[in-house]
Order: structure tokens, then C-alpha cells, then sequence
């Protein structure tokens, strides 16, 4: 018979510095170090309750469920992301509040900005049509593409490490957000235009697609695979949204001649104005664009385009 | 002088019977104010709801089962059978229904079926088996966000305010900002739930330190069976934060097998399948039997015994078991590994006295719904029944009544006594301190109870009362998240709420359910099939009982032995 306790090689005491900021009497944060005896199996929230409770300090700290289903724990560890319930004590830490949120009191951070931004995606349920009755017509399978993301607790780790969230003129909902909204997009039975609300709502095309929520995420949810890139397809289909008129003319140029052209790629996104106008003009005088290409793809028709646009047509075809 | 917020109907807690009232009573047309003390929708224990049973009436025998399953093994016969009958035919009819339409995912096969547990008294899962609190609150949390109800999270309801008796609002304390207001409310719901981190191990939360049985205690409410307390035994050892892991002793989705437990020399000493077959809320025969290991030395209440699914194939246990997570983030194989486990303290039967009919208490305005209600014990389909009876009776109550004067001079009190507490200076007692011994005082009177223990539990109580809680002394007077301060007005809770807890416990004189006293070893339904109400006003306890009606089911036997009952 196996039992989960083994012995340990670790060190017997935990080096906690924590993060204290009181924005009612502080300048400036300031670490408080302890030093937290090692119990088996630790969690980083056990450090801190033992800091908390046992040596009597009164740190700011949010917990609800210490059970990886409220999410609300999420704090820095020495620099990354991490459910103080759920992952394990390491011997020297430096215990952070998630960056990028407003800090309340030391390790509490405010979700109000991300509430207000989940509001405004509908983050309900639309119906197509009215509900009938229970158990109504479905299948484990119409839920297959969103298991994943049935497991996300709004903990807002990817919120705080996302690189695009992080600049609020963005207009980017962040990843969080995106998982909620995914989840409805792919739901049979929601009726909302999720192709708009991603594409204009949420900014959806804005994502780099730098993983980094994948990266940090606690429950280890495929966020720019299964929830992102969902949407950003949808998007791309539906809308007219600044990011799907990029991704349709950067498809376009390849298409009809097997390279991008940046000119047209803005030209399409941005359409042509003064400003365009300007810029192109600013490009050419520093040979950013080659004017005979821009000819040559006017007038092109070459073999390689040619062969481009075949793989094209047979990648279209398959459903 | 505190702000006042005006409102039809107050509504204190943001579980799931919160959440319903608030909605019901909006859909009233009333104007609704719904104040939480942690996060709407995440904090409280609805987030911690497994499986939910489906009141499946398709035959006698089917419908027998099923009322059986809420009136014995689910509440010790200490209910209202008509309730029962009614709530199942709400969860039935209208609860999944609702949460359906909202588009919470009952699981499906691939077919279509539902996929459910499939004992005698069939449950629905959400998702996972142990995930389906998190996924139906998440969407009720949107649906109030999205209904025009006034919402302050991180907010604790501390006083309930009084014109005479009557329930006229309440003081609330903004924990974020440090500020105290009053609400005025034409009727107000309290909806504070059942689960209390009241003893060293307990499944309560940080923010349930029983605010609730605290201030209806002080407003002078008849309060009942507090003393009947759930322990479950299949809970995480370490890491101690995860003592709220629970390895369900229920039946399960995709096997008909159940989990086991072991005592330290690896013998098998409980599942439900074999040890309690026609339950399938088995965890009263299971602390018996863990009780009986005690005394043989063979496991300990807080550890050397251990459960686990190893004789379950893994991929069911993976499918359907939210717990399964937990092997992998130990980096251990669910199909082989044993977790060693300890008590908690888990939820409380008992509560604010009510009647099923509108969930009216002994106050005139105040309404109580969910586990913080004396009549049932608890989970999120029933509490969301409670939320919409004390909702709709709490909306036609504001809509037929006029507004009541605040008691000023009792908000005024209210603020000395929040605000007394804002001290660094002082005796050198941190808040913190009085709520470990709290716990520590619970957690040694435990489950195997008597009168001698029970009389040194409350000398302890009233020794934090008297020598800890004058000496408060806090590290900082900020108002923001003011971890100390939280710490002081919890405790003040927690004391009310322990002292009337072990009051009713010294009354009632047998053993049921989870209640085991060894000095009255028997269940006794002749002398006891009752409810145990305290009261205190004015620094006075009384007492008394009332017999429950047996509408459908009686008990076989009116004496039997604690350990030969099945329930």
C-alpha cells in the first residue's frame, strides 16, 4: 500500500519576504520577512496563514475556498503567477500580489476592472431559442471543444501576465475574459453575435500569441489554443473588425502571389485615407515598399502565385 | 453618523440561496440590496457542491426512496416532511430547469443521456462530481450582476437593526474601506449558510465565522438544533489548507463502486456500497465507524487512517471526479495511492428557526433562507428553494409595508463597538489569538461529546469572552483590509454563535445523527424528536422544545442504541 507521506529532503523552514503595501500610510511597499516551519505537502496559502494566524501579523491576504474553486487566492511567487492553495511552499519566496491589478492592501488586488470588462461582453448565456425543457437535447460532444475552459476559475493569473492587458488603451479584454467568452461562443445553444463581440467587444485580434497565460495557468487550460483561436476564426469569418480585414488581406496577398506586401496589408485593415496616404509616402522615401513589386502584384500573376493559390483551393475544400 | 442606503428588501449573503433571493425578490419587482462578505458567487460553501440530487418521483417506490433519503439520512427525521416533498418537486420542476436555461452543463453522455449517479437516489453532476457548485454559482453570479440588484461584495453584515422587534435592516461593514453604513430595508432576508470555521479543522471558509446564528442570536431570534453538526471523516490531512478536499463516501458517476477508508494497519473499515447501502448521504455511519477505530487505536481524528479510489480504474475516477486532481498535483497515481485523512467540522444541521411555509423567523421583516435555517440541512438545490420562498415573501412583505424608522442610537451603539476595536494600543492580545482558541476549544470538544466536556468547552468560551477580547490590541488603525480588525468582529461572532451551539448541545439530552453524546448513548424519539430552540435576551438563555410532525415517515424504533441506527 502506498501513503502520500514520504520522507523529505527539504530544508525544515520556510524563507517567506512578503510584499506590504497600505495605501492608506505607505509611500512606498516594503518586505516583511518570516521564517515558517515546514509542514508536509505545504501550499504557499498555508505559509501564509501560518504568518497570519500563528506569529499573529496582520498581512492582507485574500482566500474564499482553498480548494482551487473560487480563484481568488492568486499571488506572486518569486516573479510568476501562482494559486497560493494549490501550489506548493518553496523554501525561499517572495510573495507578490498579481502585477497589473490595483493593489488593495498587500497581497489583495482589486477585480473590479476585470468584472466591468466581463460585463461588457454579455457574459450570459444568449439563447437561440427559447429554452424548452429539462433534460433539453444535448450531447457530451456539442461540450467537447469547451471542456477545458469549463475549468477556469477567474483566478486572473493570465490577466496579470498578459503583455496587451496590461496596456488598458489596448482596448484588450485579456485572456480571462476571453475564456468566458469563448466558452459561450462555442456553446450550440447561444445565439449572441460572439463573432462581434470578440472581434470589436473584446479586441480579440489584438492577442500576440505569446502563451503567457497558457504559461501561468493553474488550471492548466489551452487558452490561445482552444479559447483565443476559436474566436479569433469566428472573428475573422463574421466581422468586419480591424483585425479580421489584417488577417483576410494578409491571406489575400499570399494568396494572389505567395508573399505579404505590407502596403496592401494596411490598406486593407486601415483603408486608404490621408493618413495612409502619408505614411505611404513616408515608406517609399525610405524604400520601406518597393514600387515595382507594388506593380508587379497589381499586374501579377506568376507561378508561384499561381501555386500558392492551388494549395489555397485544396485547403478550402476540406470542410 | 453612518450613511444610510434605502432598500425594499436586504438581502445578506451571496450563496446560493442569497443569490435566488435576491433575483426572486427583484423579479418581484423590488428593489434589492444583496451584501457579501466575500466574493458573490464564490465565497460561502455553495462553491463546494458536488452532486445534486434529482427528486425523481416516477414511481411510489422511487419517490419513497428519494423522501427517505431527506427525511433519515439526511436530517435525522429533524425536518418538515412537507417541506421535503415540496422542495423536491421545486428541485425537479423548476431548479434544474432554471440553472439549464442559464446554460449551466448537466453532463451528458454522447448520446445525450444524462450522466448521473445512479444509486437508489439518483444525482446530477455539473461538469465534474465536486465541480458543480463552482460552474452554477459562476453563472448565477452573472445572472444578479446582470439584474439591476445593488451588490456590495466584501461587505459584512455585523448587526441586525430593530424598531421594537421588528427587523428593519442592518449595519454593515465595508472591510475594504474601513466604513461602517446602515441599510434600511422594508424586509430583509439573512442567507449566511451553514458551514463555519469554527473548530481547528472545519470545510468553513475565512469569511464564515457564523455571522449570521451571531446577530439574529443578539436580535433576540429563536434559534434550533444548533447542536446537530456534520463531521466528515474523508478529508485531506496535509496540506492542512486542504482539509477542505472531500473524498465523497457517496456513490459516484460512471462506477458502482464508492470510495474506501482504512484504518492505520490497512484494514478497510468503511464504504458506503457495503456498510451503508440504502443511504447515500452515509457520513453519520461513517464517523461512527471511524469512532469505533479511535477507541481501538487504529486511527486518530486527525489522521492515520486514509481513503482513496485505488480499486477504481482511473480513467472513471479522472472523468468524473473534480478531486482527481489533487493526486496529480502531488504527483501521486489515483489508481494506487491512499490519502491520509483527518475530521473537519463541516456544516450545521440547525440554525435560525423558521417556518417552510415563507421562511419567517420569530422576528416580524426578518426571513432566513438556506443553511443558515434551522429546517433543513442544506445544498445548493434546496437553499435555492429557501432563496426563492424567503425572496417572493420578502418582496410582497416590502411592497404591503411600510418604512420603519432606524433605531439611531442602535447604529450609533453599533459604530462605538465596530470602531472600539480600531485600537494599537492596549492589552497585547492580537484578534487572531482568541479566534485559534476558539477553534482550538471546538475542535477538542469534537464529536464524541459529554455534559463534563461541554460545561469546560463554555467556561473556555467565556474565558476568551472575558479575559481575551477586552486586551484586543491591533498591529494597524488603516480601514483598508484591516486583517486584525476583520479578526476582532469575527470572533465576537464566533463566541455567540459557540456559546449558543454548546447551550442547545447541554439540552438536548440523547445521541442522533451526528450529534453523539456518550453520556446519553441512545436515539431517543420519544422524548426527543424535536426541535431544541434557544433564545437569549438580554443576557438570558431560555430554552424549550417543539415535536416535529411526522407527515409520511416515522422512525421503526422509538429507542435504539447510537451505534446499531442507521441514520
Amino acid at each position: 500500500m502506498n501513503h502520500s507521506s514520504r520522507p523529505t529532503t527539504r530544508p525544515d523552514t520556510i524563507r517567506a519576504r512578503i510584499y506590504r503595501f497600505d495605501p492608506e500610510t505607505d509611500q512606498q511597499p516594503r518586505y516583511d520577512t518570516f521564517e515558517v516551519p515546514r509542514r508536509p505537502l505545504m501550499r504557499i496559502l498555508d505559509v501564509l496563514d501560518y504568518v497570519h494566524e500563528t506569529l499573529a501579523v496582520d498581512i492582507g491576504y485574500r482566500w474564499l475556498c482553498t480548494s482551487k474553486k473560487c480563484g481568488s487566492c492568486a499571488v506572486n511567487v518569486n516573479g510568476s503567477p501562482a494559486l497560493a492553495c494549490w501550489d506548493e511552499a518553496l523554501p525561499e519566496m517572495t510573495i507578490e500580489p498579481l502585477s497589473n491589478l490595483t493593489v488593495i492592501r498587500d497581497l489583495v488586488t482589486s477585480r473590479d476592472d476585470y468584472e466591468k470588462t466581463l460585463a461588457s461582453i454579455s457574459p450570459q448565456l444568449v439563447r437561440k431559442e427559447p429554452y424548452q425543457s429539462f433534460p433539453e437535447p444535448i450531447t457530451a460532444r456539442d461540450f467537447a471543444a469547451t471542456v477545458h475552459l469549463r475549468e477556469c476559475i477567474q483566478c486572473l493569473a493570465c490577466q496579470s501576465v498578459c503583455p496587451v492587458a496590461a496596456q488598458p488603451e489596448s482596448g484588450f479584454a485579456g485572456p480571462a475574459v476571453l475564456v468566458a467568452l469563448s466558452e459561450l461562443a462555442q456553446d450550440p445553444r447561444d445565439g449572441a453575435d460572439r463573432a462581434r463581440i470578440a472581434g470589436e467587444t473584446a479586441n480579440v485580434f489584438k492577442c500576440v500569441s505569446c502563451y503567457e497565460c497558457e504559461r501561468v495557468c493553474p488550471s492548466e487550460i489551452p487558452i490561445v489554443s482552444e479559447a483565443i483561436e476559436p474566436l479569433k476564426r469566428l472573428a475573422f469569418r463574421h466581422t468586419d473588425a480591424a483585425g479580421a480585414r489584417r488577417a483576410r488581406a494578409f491571406l489575400g496577398e499570399v494568396k494572389r502571389q505567395g508573399q505579404v506586401n505590407g502596403a496592401f496589408v494596411a490598406l486593407r485593415t486601415k483603408g486608404l485615407d490621408l493618413g495612409a496616404v502619408r505614411l505611404g509616402t513616408r515608406l517609399l522615401r525610405r524604400r520601406k515598399i518597393d514600387p515595382f513589386s507594388l506593380l508587379r502584384s497589381l499586374l501579377g500573376r506568376r507561378r508561384a502565385a499561381d501555386a500558392m493559390r492551388h494549395t489555397y483551393e485544396s485547403v478550402e475544400d476540406k470542410p | 453618523m453612518v450613511d444610510v442606503i434605502e432598500t425594499d428588501v436586504l438581502v445578506i449573503g451571496g450563496g446560493a440561496a442569497g443569490a435566488n433571493a435576491a433575483l426572486k425578490a427583484a423579479g418581484k419587482g423590488a428593489r434589492v440590496t444583496l451584501v457579501v462578505k466575500g466574493l458573490l458567487g464564490k465565497s460561502g460553501c455553495s462553491i463546494f457542491a458536488s452532486h445534486l440530487p434529482y427528486h425523481d418521483i416516477s414511481t411510489p417506490q422511487k419517490s419513497r426512496d428519494r423522501l427517505r433519503y431527506s427525511v433519515r439520512y439526511y436530517n435525522h427525521y429533524l425536518t418538515d416532511q412537507d417541506y421535503c416533498v415540496r422542495m423536491g418537486a421545486y428541485m425537479r420542476t423548476e431548479f434544474f430547469p432554471e440553472l439549464e436555461s442559464l446554460g449551466v452543463y448537466w453532463r451528458r453522455d454522447d448520446e445525450g443521456q444524462v450522466k448521473a449517479v445512479t444509486s437508489r437516489t439518483p444525482a446530477l453532476v455539473a461538469h465534474k462530481q465536486g465541480a458543480s457548485g463552482i460552474i452554477i454559482m459562476e453563472r448565477r453570479r452573472r445572472q444578479v450582476l446582470g439584474a439591476g440588484i445593488s451588490v456590495f461584495e466584501e461587505c459584512a453584515a455585523t448587526s441586525l437593526l430593530q424598531s421594537g422587534q421588528r427587523v428593519v435592516g442592518a449595519t454593515v461593514f465595508d472591510y475594504r474601506r474601513g466604513r461602517l453604513f446602515g441599510i434600511s430595508a422594508k424586509s430583509t432576508v439573512i442567507a449566511t449558510g451553514h458551514s463555519d470555521y469554527l473548530a481547528a479543522r472545519a470545510t468553513g471558509t475565512r469569511e464564515q465565522s457564523a455571522d449570521g446564528i451571531a446577530m439574529a442570536l443578539r436580535a433576540g431570534a429563536d434559534l434550533a438544533n444548533l447542536e446537530i453538526q456534520w463531521w466528515h471523516i474523508s478529508d485531506v490531512l496535509e496540506p492542512k489548507s486542504w482539509m477542505r478536499y472531500h473524498f465523497y463516501p457517496n456513490p459516484l458517476v460512471g462506477t458502482e463502486e464508492t470510495s474506501r477508508i482504512y484504518n492505520s494497519e490497512g484494514e478497510m473499515f468503511f464504504e458506503q456500497k457495503s456498510h451503508n447501502p440504502t443511504s447515500s448521504a452515509p457520513y453519520v455511519e461513517q464517523i461512527r465507524r471511524l469512532a469505533l477505530q479511535v477507541a481501538a487505536g487504529k486511527a486518530r481524528w486527525d489522521g492515520g487512517y486514509y481513503s482513496g479510489y485505488d480499486h477504481i480504474p482511473s480513467d472513471i475516477i479522472n472523468t468524473y471526479q473534480h478531486q482527481a486532481k489533487i493526486w496529480k498535483k502531488l504527483g501521486l497515481d489515483v489508481g494506487k495511492d491512499r490519502l491520509e485523512c483527518g475530521i473537519t467540522l463541516h456544516m450545521r444541521q440547525g440554525g435560525i428557526l423558521v417556518d417552510t411555509e415563507r421562511m419567517e423567523t420569530s422576528l416580524p421583516g426578518l426571513f432566513a433562507a438556506g443553511g443558515i435555517a434551522s429546517h433543513y440541512l442544506g445544498g445548493v438545490g434546496p437553499v435555492s428553494y429557501d432563496g426563492k420562498i424567503a425572496g417572493e415573501a420578502a418582496a410582497e412583505m416590502a411592497r404591503a409595508g411600510g418604512r420603519h424608522d432606524l433605531p439611531r442610537e442602535a447604529i450609533a451603539a453599533e459604530e462605538r463597538r465596530v470602531f472600539g476595536f480600531l485600537r494599537a494600543e492596549g492589552g497585547g492580545v492580537r484578534p487572531v489569538e482568541a479566534k485559534l482558541k476558539i477553534r482550538e476549544i471546538m475542535w477538542e470538544l469534537g464529536y464524541v461529546k459529554n455534559e463534563t466536556k461541554l460545561l469546560a468547552a463554555l467556561d473556555g468560551l467565556l474565558a476568551v469572552r472575558a479575559e481575551m477580547v477586552p486586551r484586543f490590541q491591533l498591529q494597524s488603525t488603516s480601514r483598508s483590509w484591516n486583517t486584525g480588525w476583520m479578526d476582532a468582529l469575527d470572533v465576537c461572532a464566533m463566541l455567540d454563535a459557540c456559546e449558543a451551539t454548546l447551550r442547545s448541545a447541554l439540552a438536548r439530552k440523547e445521541s442522533r445523527g451526528p450529534f453523539y453524546r456518550e453520556d446519553y448513548p441512545f436515539v431517543d424519539n420519544e422524548e426527543w424528536l424535536c426541535k431544541n430552540i434557544v433564545r437569549c435576551e438580554r443576557g438570558e438563555w431560555t430554552s424549550r422544545t417543539e415535536r416535529y410532525e411526522l407527515t409520511h415517515l416515522t422512525p421503526e424504533r422509538n429507542r435504539e442504541p447510537f451505534f446499531e441506527a442507521d441514520y
